[in-house]
């Protein structure tokens, strides 16, 4: 039997920019400044982990499945959305960007791959229909994190905003020919962030009733989609990644939010002090948190199954530093039974 | 009725297991070691319970080729795996007088807030304390006395206060008495449990005297030799005559019956907590850590509210992409 936690071989050779399990199986997405996506299984023995490697011409920022296994999309700093056949290796560009692109995420029920970039729009891509441009969605400001349930799409953006966004709307503008005009999209809700920083991440609740995210400043908020009063009273938020050094509060940003699929209220964030922590949003106590990893966390994922966590971690930037340098790997940290459950209230 | 039931005496809160850890104090020493074991020394990996850090340290090594970094739900200065700790055992020395210096602070500051709302006045604190009794005079003694108080009081003696007039008499001598100026409010240095305004002092001083009265073993009756102006519940015995001078006018607890008990203390050790405790208590106010630490500077690791680390990556030479 293999231990507990185990790395992947071998890792990514520049920073990670983010880890997606495939929806039914152990197969993991990595994607990496390195230029490179790489396709691993994570149960596979070590000889055999990396599946395979698949070049691209910049540095990749964000990497999603489709609703199944046999392809992969890509966000790259070279402005291009792309779709990567896994098995034959060979990409073609879905749209391009007016900036870096820097988010996308697939949903499976409206069968509607989104992509968000610096220039502060969202190419929303009907999948059904192959070759039909997006449709181009101006925000408010720049993106920095989106995340999907089966109807909604949440944006994190600069001046600490969050949209929500209905997909239906959005289903039915990608159907639509359009030359690639920009078009604003009245949100569900706009909302202005909880906490007084920068959105680093954003993670909605696999119950599809609310979602997490957290900021530069080493806090988590959770927040509930439903507008009553009785709903947005539950919503709160707490300080994390943050240590103590003589006398000083060194504050990490909270770079990753995963949500576990089973235990719908546990969630684990992994921040820049290289901690990742596991946390029960139902009862808002910490479940456990786990060793330091030897840099900072750039990427968290949970199995569909529940069963594994990844965690990828990798050089963060910081105040001050002209460059990055650290060891970047990605670690499978295989999750006893009762590991990932929440505990009682207190 | 040795032990009051209400609150514990000072010397059962030292003695108190606890965890250095996490600063949890417990029962009993069996309960301390299967908290230890259940919260700092489990293995995440398998559950096993192991005895010390170093334990798990070994065994998460051999068992799960991993490496043990810190010990987990611990306090953030009491992670490392350098010292070895079972139970009580193990735990340097500086942490124990830390440990103690603070379980009394806030013994104390219990102790004063629970004065302050009840009014009752500072117990005696400390083992072989007895209730206060009645004391039941004979007409003799009582005699006696009133002619002692008479005497003095002819003689001159202006250290007297009118509240101690033994017997509700008619007012013999009309002259205000003078009042000592450290009676009726403590003297500044002598605040730091915010003690209560002075509970009522007219008419008969508790008879049996402030168990705390130096010179008189407790129990025996202090108006029965010289005479006695002012047995007051000022603890620590009241200034004026026929006493020895308060030491300092250190706070009450300090007199030196609560530190027999304090574990692994030497000499200097002892004479360190109570400096520390005493300097403590001359602070207008007892500022606790959690006071400290709100003042903490903060330092945030990525400060740019604007820009994210990504773009800031991507201007970065070796990612240089220029759109073609």
């Amino acid at each position: 039997m293999s231990s507990a936690q185990y790395e992947l071989s071998p890792p990514p050779s520049d920073v990670i920019s983010a880890i997606r399990f495939a929806p039914n199986s152990s197969r993991l997405l990595v994607s990496s400044w390195d230029k490179n996506v790489y396709l691993y299984d994570v149960r596979a023995p070590a000889a055999e982990q990396l599946v395979r490697k698949y070049s691209l011409s910049a540095p990749v920022l964000d990497v999603c499945f489709g609703d199944d296994e046999s392809h992969a999309y890509t966000a790259s700093l070279d402005w291009t959305v792309r779709r990567i056949n896994l098995e034959t290796g060979e990409d073609t560009v879905l749209s391009t960007h007016k900036a870096g692109a820097n988010c996308v995420a697939y949903s499976a029920k409206t069968d509607l791959l989104v992509s968000a970039s610096w220039d502060g729009q969202l190419h929303v891509h009907a999948l059904s229909k192959p070759g039909q441009p997006p449709a181009v969605i101006q925000l408010p400001a720049k993106p920095f994190s989106i995340s999907v349930t089966s109807d909604k799409l949440v944006v994190g953006m600069a001046n600490r905003l969050v949209d929500i966004y209905d997909l239906k709307p959005l289903e039915k503008l990608a159907m639509q020919h359009n030359a690639g005009t920009p078009q604003t999209v009245e949100p569900l809700q706009r909302r202005e962030s909880s906490m007084k920083f920068m959105t680093r991440a954003i993670a909605c609740m696999p119950s599809e009733l609310g979602y997490a995210s957290s900021s530069i400043e080493g806090r988590v908020s959770v927040e509930w989609f439903d507008p009553s009063d009785e709903a947005q009273a539950k919503k709160y938020a707490f300080k994390c990644h943050r240590e103590t050094v003589d006398g000083i509060d060194v504050v990490y940003p909270v770079n990753a939010l995963a949500y576990h699929s089973v235990h719908k209220a546990t969630f684990a964030s992994g921040g820049g002090d290289g901690h990742v922590a596991l946390w029960d949003g139902a009862t808002k106590r910490r479940i456990r948190q786990y060793q330091k990893f030897p840099s900072s966390i750039a990427a968290l994922a949970f199995s569909p199954n529940g069963r594994y966590l990844a965690v990828a971690y990798s050089p963060g930037f910081e105040d001050g530093k002209e460059d990055m340098a650290g060891p970047v790997g990605v670690a499978i940290r295989e999750l006893s039974e009762n590991e990932t459950k929440g505990k009682g209230a207190k | 009725m040795g032990k009051r039931k209400g609150h514990p005496s000072v010397e059962d809160v030292l003695a108190r297991p606890w965890c250095y850890y996490c600063e949890r104090d417990f029962d009993d020493l069996k309960i301390l070691i299967s908290h230890q074991k259940a919260k700092h020394f489990k293995c995440d990996r398998c559950g096993r319970r192991l005895n010390t850090a170093g334990g798990l340290s070994v065994h998460m090594n051999q068992v799960h080729k991993e490496q043990l970094a810190s010990v987990e739900n611990a306090l953030p200065n009491r992670q490392g795996l350098e010292v070895e700790i079972f139970g009580m055992e193990g735990i340097p020395d500086d942490v124990v007088m830390t440990h103690n210096t603070r379980v009394m602070q806030q013994y104390y500051e219990d102790a004063a807030a629970r004065r302050a709302k009840t009014g009752n006045p500072m117990s005696g604190s400390g083992e072989g304390h007895k209730r206060k009794q009645i004391k039941l005079e004979t007409p003799d003694e009582l005699t006696k006395r009133f002619q002692d108080w008479k005497r003095r009081k002819l003689d001159g003696d202006t250290t007297m206060g009118n509240t101690e007039a033994p017997l509700p008499l008619p007012v013999v001598d009309p002259a205000p008495p003078v009042i000592p100026a450290s009676f009726g409010q403590p003297p500044p240095t002598a605040a730091p449990f915010a003690q209560p305004p002075f509970p009522g002092h007219n008419g008969f001083a508790p008879p049996g005297g402030a168990p705390f009265m130096p010179g008189f073993p407790p129990g025996q009756a202090p108006f029965s030799g010289a005479p006695m102006p002012f047995a007051g519940s000022l603890p620590g015995g009241a200034p004026g005559s026929g006493l020895p001078p308060r030491p300092g006018f250190a706070p009450p607890p300090m007199s030196g019956v609560q530190f027999p008990g304090a574990p692994g203390g030497t000499a200097a050790a002892v004479d360190d907590l109570i400096a520390s405790v005493t300097s403590q208590g001359a602070k207008p106010a007892t500022p606790t850590e959690k006071k400290g630490k709100g003042k903490d500077k903060t330092r945030m690791i990525y400060s740019d509210n604007e820009i994210s680390p990504e773009e800031k990556m991507a201007r970065l030479s070796r990612y240089a992409f220029t759109a073609a």
